[in-house]
């Protein structure tokens, strides 16, 4: 099976984090989805993103992502203020999302060209990786199938796939291994692991804390909105115990 | 490749995604046709056999039926995006808001000029209209009269995709917005269909343009801002 060919991130002495995060924090209505998180990962390094439900794992990952805007604190993306130029981030980051944001009406094939172009391919560029892509992830006997038609297992592995077409720096997965068979989770866990090797900075949020604490360099732990639990390198937080809470509404903690 | 081809690229992209899962939803542009062909008809039946109040009313039904469509064309192509998480992804690929926003009012307005474009006919037939001679001032009424309500709805489908009441926020929000645009583009069909006797088309046309263009800088300028949740 051809390996798409992954773009290997430049790594520099003296570069800044990948993700450097202050005091951050996101209210939804009254309650504090995230609650105050200071972090800062290096470049090139795989972290998972540990703890319960509404912990704030995919909220923090949203932010990351610039897909919604914190309500307080700083964010920086491999040094760029991501609040101030999030144009600029965007370039440089993939997030795979619980929503798999698939096209139900195009096909596998179709989906991915579209990826491939908005992510800057050429026409035939795009049309390559596209294939080498589908063919990475299992897809291409089905590539020319409607996505309508897809288990929720494929639209994963074609979400993955849209990963592949991407340039990033960053990677941002929310539950990379939910709906996947074993062989899919195999796959992930290839993919996590090329990522890794290509100095790629990976931050994964997962349930699945075995198969994730395995290729990963660090572990945040978060619960409650909080950083709770720093282990591994490549990673540091701010705990709680020495946080200052910018939120006027403290009942909101608890989520 | 330049800035503007990769924006015209991203825009052309993002159009064709719309008109594939637009043409291969075919329930939903059959739907659209048969509502608005419907409106035509019940009306012509209402208005009675009186041909010159037909050719008087004709004008006025044939933009209803056209914004009657053009307002589900804009809902759905929209509600594309918002299916699975779709619109969330879309914004957050590296591209300019502009030309995201330039690819779906390029969908809606193709949609809406083949609308027109089947409507025009219809109206003809049901209301013994004689386009015969009006033909190019009613193709660049229905063109211009297209341009400016997509734009408004593009960027209004954007802003209420996330509503849960998005059904009736859409018209609600966007209807007074496009009011010149549809005065100007009844009257333009009006003076297209009378000959022009006032020599008021070119004027109305001006205003239909004029209408377009603010509403295509203002929907770009905006967009990114919709976009975001």
């Amino acid at each position: 099976m051809p390996q798409t060919t992954i773009y290997v991130a430049p790594r520099l002495a003296g570069t800044p984090p990948a993700v450097a995060t202050t005091d951050l924090a996101r209210l939804f209505g009254r309650s504090a989805a995230l609650a105050g998180v200071s972090i800062s990962v290096e470049m090139g390094r795989t972290i998972a993103l540990l703890g319960p439900n509404g912990a704030g794992k995919t909220t923090l990952l949203r932010i990351i992502a610039t897909s919604i805007r914190p309500s307080f604190g700083t964010l920086a993306v491999d040094g760029i203020d991501a609040l101030r130029l999030p144009d600029l981030v965007r370039g440089r980051v993939a997030y795979l999302s619980h929503a798999t944001g698939h096209y139900d009406d195009l096909t596998a094939r179709e989906n991915l060209h579209f990826a491939a172009q908005l992510r800057g391919w050429g026409p035939s560029e795009a049309v390559a990786v596209a294939h080498d892509a589908l063919d990475e992830v299992g897809l291409a006997p089905v590539a020319g199938d409607r996505v309508r038609t897809f288990s929720a297992g494929m639209r994963k592995r074609l979400s993955l796939a849209r990963l592949l077409v991407a340039r990033p720096s960053l990677l941002l997965l929310d539950e990379p291994h939910a709906a996947l068979d074993e062989d899919g989770m195999a796959l992930v866990d290839r993919l996590l692991g090329r990522w890794h090797a290509a100095g790629i900075t990976v931050l994964v949020a997962s349930h699945q804390a075995e198969r994730v604490t395995s290729v990963a360099d660090g572990a945040l732990r978060l619960d409650g909105g909080l950083v709770v639990e720093v282990s591994g390198s490549g990673v540091r937080a701010d705990l709680p115990t020495s946080w200052r809470a910018p939120l006027p509404v403290a009942s909101g903690l608890d989520r | 490749m330049s800035q503007l081809a990769r924006h015209a690229t991203v825009a052309l992209a993002i159009a064709r995604k719309d008109a594939l899962s637009e043409l291969r939803g075919r329930q939903a542009s059959g739907s659209t046709l048969f509502f608005a062909a419907l409106v035509l008809l019940l009306f012509g039946f209402a208005l009675g056999p009186d041909s010159q109040r037909l050719s008087e009313a004709a004008p006025g039904l044939l933009w209803l039926a056209i914004v009657f469509g053009g307002l589900l064309t804009v809902a759905r192509l929209h509600q594309l995006e918002a299916e699975d998480g779709a619109f969330e992804q879309l914004a957050l690929y590296p591209v300019d808001r502009r030309a995201i926003f330039a690819g779906k009012a390029l969908a809606a307005s193709t949609a809406m000029l083949v609308l027109g474009g089947l409507l025009l006919p219809v109206v003809a037939i049901l209301y013994a209209l004689p386009i015969g001679a009006a033909w190019l001032a009613l193709i660049a009424t229905v063109v211009l009269g297209a341009i400016g309500f997509a734009a408004v709805g593009t960027a209004y489908a954007a802003l209420t995709v996330r509503m849960r009441a998005r059904e009736v926020m859409l018209p609600l929000l966007m209807l007074p917005i496009v009011a010149p645009l549809l005065l100007a583009a009844v009257k333009a069909t009006a003076a297209a269909l009378t000959g022009d006797p006032f020599g008021e088309l070119g004027s109305w046309l001006q205003l239909l343009a004029g209408f377009d263009v603010v509403m295509l800088v203002v929907g770009a300028g905006t967009y990114g801002f919709l976009l975001e949740e």
